[in-house]
């Protein structure tokens, strides 16, 4: 709904959402979506190896999938850093209340997710497992949710305007 | 230990590399990916609907390749179209 929202604005403001898109780095974005969608790939073979009784296989691509996650925050907050160093913070123009809304709403659920990563690959290699695959499916469901919500962000936010 | 490590992640990133239809999934995410990026970076006419398309392409090959939708009852693949027709028209048609 916010990116249809954000569509909406951009007919009632042009100009400002164009000037405001060429503001960003679409190489960071860019690079973002390699690291998430690269992420998302290691979680689908993790869940593949649970299925198959290899935990320690797939604990081993539960962690790449983590990192993935890492690197994906770490590019974020460089880009953050650099946009509020130079001012286009929240209460820029309309373009970038929306930008750090909606992705600033995606950093969360990504750290979340990195959570709920984190808890079941603990569960997962404890002698005596708790966690069932049914809860390893479901965090790798929040997990790639997270990657679906930025397959649509991307394009609308860095590419489109 | 490190021995370990330095056998254990190129073995079974071999291992992964025979999972054909996850590692063709990725290679036409990555591939539309930067596409995309220089798509926008040319001053194509209907560039957005080309955008837009990738994006759609993409978050179905996340979603019925890597969470696995293929194998999920009806209702979910057809509720997830609907929502990508639903989103596509109306970012088009307000776009």
């Amino acid at each position: 709904m916010a990116l249809v929202a954000m569509t909406y604005y951009d007919t009632q403001e042009p100009e400002i959402f164009h000037t405001s898109r060429l503001q960003l780095n679409s190489t960071i974005g860019t690079v973002n979506t390699i690291f998430l969608i690269v992420s998302g790939f290691f979680m689908a073979v993790s869940v593949r190896y649970l299925k198959k009784d290899e935990v320690k296989k797939s604990s081993l691509f539960l962690k790449l999938t983590m990192l993935g996650g890492l690197l994906f925050l770490v590019l974020k907050t460089f880009e953050y850093s650099h946009k509020i160093e130079i001012g286009l913070t929240i209460g820029y123009n309309t373009f970038f209340t929306f930008y750090w809304l909606l992705t600033l709403f995606h950093v969360i659920h990504v750290i979340v997710g990195l959570v709920i990563l984190i808890s079941v690959h603990i569960g997962i290699n404890k002698k005596k497992v708790i966690t069932k695959i049914e809860d390893v499916e479901a965090g790798a469901a929040f997990w790639h949710m997270c990657d679906l919500i930025w397959l649509l962000l991307f394009p609308i936010i860095y590419l489109l305007f | 230990m490190r021995f370990d490590l330095a056998v254990t992640i190129p073995y079974n990133l071999f291992i992964v590399l025979k999972m054909k239809k996850l590692n063709i999934t990725l290679s036409i995410l990555i591939l539309l990916t930067i596409i995309a990026a220089i798509t926008s970076e040319l001053e194509i006419k209907h560039a957005a609907f080309a955008l837009i398309g990738f994006a759609i392409i993409k978050f179905i090959g996340v979603s019925f390749f890597f969470m696995d939708l293929r194998k999920a009852h009806a209702f979910w693949k057809v509720a997830m179209l609907i929502f990508l027709l639903i989103f596509t028209t109306s970012i088009l048609l307000i776009g």
